[in-house]
């Protein structure tokens, strides 16, 4: 029982830091329609920004975090102007490949800037010591994302759901000139949402640091675990993605705890059957 | 166009009969070309031929059926590894090795399409992905038949003919994947303008139409994948009888989607595209790595993007319309 | 830093070459050509860079000049394993750049897919990493000096038990080394008098470490033998080690040295502290000779903190190839260029070391470590012990 509530923790953990970095994704998946392959490339730009505003600038865990979203947007937004705007209508194939390309250029920039050596965020103390749970000891950090992940699925179906910017965006991507001969600037709502999309990705890659530690290849090396939890998921849903993240945590985790020799063959067989089961997604949209 | 003389039905057949021929012969002589220029190449330019029907086998579900798959390094490895395995238990001879190839990638194939084409879209791609895993992860575990991690080693392939060994020199792997290429390219040609590779095509055009005409999509689409499947397993067979080692990353997600950009960067649907895509890609990356080991994944990202924005039906598609409007200006200037 | 050691390394071997024709030596200056495969791009960029800094390191020690014959060093890249290209660019620089030597090669399929080619060509390979034990009998012509796991695992079964740890849960990565690593470390544990109750092989891609950090726990050992290769993950598996706080309830970590390669503790830091490792090669390896291959070493690479230990493997397997060059006078002639080095043996930084003429694998002192703050408070991997004249026990289990 004990052994059953630990792992049941460490599986929550796990499946909401992948939530943070994911849902992000899903959103310009689900409600722009690009097919986003780069999201991890800005997931790792907000890590290496917030190691280095941790390191070498002494800013304090939450300055790191506020300073790795904004400078993450800042980068993300010309490429927004100068590249993704051209693909917003493309095929899933020319977009596939140019976000591969815009992870390839980022992998090599940061490669030459950084070095390929892994990049830490040292963690506040509050959050660096283990919480005693009465079953176990759980690093604090780790209950500090669950939690982060719980404000954020709440504030995006919120901000989706219940303010007028969501009803803009909803308009927008269910019709995109309906909504603009109504007056609803799309273009502005695409860029804001790419920024929200973005800010998430910088957000989850330091929170998730721990998991996901943060090197070049960052980019590359968790692609497809993101868009498998995605599509798993159903692009574009809230719930789908919470629901993908933690039961495909729950199986990776629980997987690797009950049988570690075969941890990998659970996850995709896992997933093999969701998708025949649902082919779109746990709580995709038809299309 | 005044004197239509031929019963209009021939005359499209034999005009893509003679385009048919002039590119064999084309990919014949850039096979030589090849040759000639770079004779002390002659293992990287197997290893392009190898690639290229890797490249090809994903233009038959991309581009003909409209199915995007970044699994198809499931086939070619399987191709690759039965050949291993065969030739490590006593079957050596080169064109025997190529056909269980062939062989152990159509049953893959068809596995592969019966749970693929469960899913479209975004849930496809994500259940091709799942499949290469798996069996990445599969040939990981069973070191004792795959070699595991450490690779398939030892093999040593019959001479061709009795005659030409595989050996360091790499003439005789050469033109055996070269020969190899230009049949199956010549057969793949047969095949995409057939009946059956049509309806394939109308399927991905317009599935709604097809099904009107009472035709099952599954069927075909699962022939097709066993097609593929049997052109990626002889890549995969070529590439373990050049190399004598099969490794974990033959039926890997990076060699699936290494294929899928050079597919989509020389143009989708049309079979070229993908000889025209691997073999600029391939170039690039050796040249390019050979001057600046470092930084060449920066400038290849930076093709990419440029490709996406300025030639975004591939290379092979710019061509075609570079062609078209040469040829229309000429017939103009010619009235 | 980037540039003067990315700078020097794309045109090390032009201007090796622009050097000596600059001074105009001798109208008849015969070039040896030296072909050194290895992950210069990709995830493994840092182990290839290793290589080009202990190589460069030892021509800038040495001269590029050996017997009367320059050197000239072809670097060519081999992100990942990938046998089908190692074998392409094999071929390549035997048949086209007409090396006489064949150097570097990082992993087992790599050089498997090499090892053929060398009788053909007349080429020696030199391995400065690539560790299977299997290699060494699939072809005459090739010599290492790098390590196996069995070599380095070997000794931490006996230094486990002399410090009263004797049950243990072997967890290692599921790939070809790694089911290495746990038979050896079963073995000498064995021998050593103490047990492993539990092995856990663990998927090459796992990230989260806790699941497993679970299963000691319920095991009940009382320490745990890891392998993961060096690079990203080997960050989480060490926190997740103290932060679970197997760390706290005395369970003791015993690892190959792979697990805190010298580039990798910086980030490691604190959650490593005190982690016992073996291991043929330590930075911080005290003495004379050592220092002055970590200066020249550190000068080719550019940054300090990015060298580690498959730079002296390449540091080792230059001194190698140029006695091999020595002995054949510089014609090409693979055997005896073997031959002239079996047996051979010299004072490496790492320690003695000798070229076991049997196995043509390096024989070598292997060291326990303890990661530990040095006088800078830089973290380093402090030898507190040494096991001399260890060989590669792996083929023989």
């Amino acid at each position: 029982m004990q052994t059953a509530l630990s792992i049941a923790m460490d599986a929550l953990a796990y499946g909401m830091a992948l939530f943070i970095i994911c849902i992000g994704l899903s959103l310009t998946m689900g409600l722009m329609r690009v097919v986003n392959l780069a999201h991890g490339a800005f997931a790792m730009i907000g890590g290496y920004i917030a190691s280095w505003a941790a390191r070498d600038l002494g800013l304090g865990y939450g300055f790191a975090i506020l300073l790795a979203m904004l400078g993450t947007v800042l980068i993300a937004i010309p490429l927004e102007r100068l590249l993704y705007r051209r693909i917003y209508d493309r095929s899933e194939l020319s977009q596939v490949l140019m976000t591969i390309g815009i992870t390839f250029c980022v992998i090599g920039i940061t490669n030459y800037f950084f070095g390929p050596t892994l990049k830490t965020i040292p963690l506040p103390a509050e959050l660096a010591r283990s919480v005693d749970l009465g079953f176990r000891g759980i690093a604090g950090h780790r209950l500090f994302v669950i939690a982060s992940g719980l404000v954020v699925a709440g504030g995006l179906w919120f901000l989706i759901e219940r303010t007028g910017f969501g009803i803009h965006l909803r308009a927008a991507v269910e019709n995109a000139p309906m909504a603009r001969a109504l007056g609803v600037r799309t273009e502005i709502i695409y860029a804001a949402s790419f920024a929200l999309a973005i800010g998430l990705a910088a957000f989850g890659g330091v929170v998730g640091a721990e998991f996901l530690p943060i090197e070049p290849y960052y980019a590359l090396r968790y692609m497809v675990t993101f868009l498998v939890v995605v599509s798993v998921g159903g692009a574009g849903s809230i719930p789908g993605a919470l629901a993908a993240c933690l039961l495909l945590g729950a199986i990776d985790v629980t997987g690797r705890y009950l049988v570690p020799d075969f941890g990998n063959f659970f996850f995709y067989l896992a997933v093999i059957l969701v998708v025949c089961i649902f082919p779109r997604g746990l709580m995709g949209r038809a299309q | 166009m005044t004197g239509a003389t031929l019963p209009h039905d021939t005359a499209p057949r034999l005009r893509t009969l003679g385009q048919d021929l002039l590119g064999l012969a084309l990919i014949a002589l850039a096979g030589l070309a090849g040759y000639a220029l770079f004779p002390d190449n002659l293992a990287f330019l197997t290893r392009v031929v190898s690639v290229a029907l890797l490249v090809l086998s994903l233009d038959l579900i991309v581009g003909y059926c409209g199915i995007a798959s970044l699994g198809q390094g499931a086939l070619y490895g399987t191709g690759a590894y039965a050949a291993g395995i065969a030739c490590l238990h006593g079957v050596t001879e080169p064109f025997l090795l190529i056909l269980i190839g062939a062989a152990a990638g159509a049953v893959m194939g068809l596995l592969m399409g019966a749970v693929m084409l469960r899913a479209h879209g975004l849930p496809q791609l994500v259940l091709s992905i799942a499949i290469v895993q798996l069996l990445h992860e599969a040939a990981n575990k069973a070191s004792s038949i795959t070699g595991g991690s450490d690779g398939l080693s030892g093999m040593v392939p019959a001479p061709l003919f009795g005659v030409f060994e595989f050996d360091l020199w790499g003439r005789s792997a050469y033109f055996f994947g070269l020969a190899l290429l230009i049949l199956v390219f010549a057969a793949l040609r047969f095949i995409v303008r057939s009946p059956f590779g049509m309806v394939c095509r109308g399927l991905k055009e317009d599935p709604l139409r097809i099904s009107a005409l009472g035709i099952r999509a599954f069927p075909v689409l699962l022939k097709m994948f066993a097609i593929s499947g049997a052109v990626a397993g002889m890549g995969g067979a070529l590439a373990a009888i050049a190399t004598q080692v099969v490794g974990l990353d033959s039926v890997s997600f990076e060699i699936s989607a290494n294929a899928l950009v050079m597919l989509v960067l020389g143009g989708i649907g049309h079979l070229y595209g993908a000889l025209i895509g691997t073999v600029i890609f391939m170039a690039l990356e050796h040249v390019v790595a050979a001057i600046n080991p470092f930084h060449w994944m920066t400038l290849v990202g930076a093709v990419l993007i440029a490709i996406v924005l300025f030639a975004p039906r591939g290379l092979s598609g710019t061509l075609d319309e570079a062609a078209r409007l040469l040829t229309r200006s000429r017939w103009r200037a010619g009235r | 830093m980037k540039k003067t050691s990315f700078g020097r390394f794309v045109r090390a071997g032009a201007l090796a070459l622009a050097g000596v024709c600059g001074l105009g030596g001798s109208a008849f200056a015969d070039t040896i050509k030296v072909g050194i495969i290895g992950p210069f791009s990709g995830p493994f960029a840092l182990q290839g860079k290793n290589f080009q800094a202990g190589a460069e390191a030892w021509l800038a020690q040495n001269g590029k000049t050996v017997a009367g014959h320059d050197i000239e060093l072809v670097y060519r890249d081999l992100p990942t394993a990938n046998p089908q290209q190692a074998r392409a660019l094999a071929q390549e620089l035997i048949v086209r750049d007409k090396v006489q030597y064949l150097g570097g090669v990082y992993f087992t399929p790599d050089a498997m897919a090499i090892t053929p080619l060398l009788k053909q060509g007349n080429v020696p390979l030199v391995i400065f990493n690539a560790a299977t034990s299997a290699i060494m009998t699939s072809s005459p012509l090739a010599v290492r000096t790098s390590f196996t796991l069995s070599q380095t695992t070997t000794p931490l079964g006996k230094a486990a038990v002399e410090r009263g740890v004797k049950k243990f849960v072997s967890v290692v990565t599921d790939y070809g080394p790694g089911v290495d690593a746990e038979a050896a470390f079963k073995k000498a544990i064995t021998a050593a008098g103490g047990e492993v109750v539990e092995s856990i092989r663990m998927p090459l891609n796992t990230t989260e470490f806790s699941p497993i950090m679970q299963r000691v726990r319920d095991a009940g050992a009382e320490g745990v033998f890891a392998f993961l290769p060096s690079g990203p993950p080997t960050l989480g598996f060490v926190k997740a080690f103290s932060d679970t706080g197997l760390k706290k309830a005395g369970v003791k970590l015993f690892a190959p040295g792979d697990l805190t390669q010298e580039s990798d503790l910086p980030a490691l830091g604190e959650a490593a502290d005190g982690l016992i490792t073996s291991f043929h090669y330590a930075v911080s390896h005290d003495s004379e000779i050592n220092k002055r291959f970590v200066a020249a070493a550190d000068k080719a690479i550019g940054a300090p903190d990015l060298l580690s230990f498959p730079a002296v493997g390449a540091y080792d397997g230059m001194f190698v190839i140029a006695k091999m060059i020595a002995a054949t006078g510089g014609k090409q002639d693979a055997e005896k260029a073997v031959e002239a080095v079996k047996g051979l043996a010299w004072e490496s930084p790492r320690g003695p070391v000798k070229i076991d003429p049997e196995t043509r694998h390096i024989t070598q002192t292997i060291y326990l470590r303890e990661v530990a703050k040095d006088a800078q408070g830089r973290w380093i991997n402090k030898e507190i012990a040494s096991v001399p004249d260890q060989k590669d026990s792996g083929l023989t289990k």
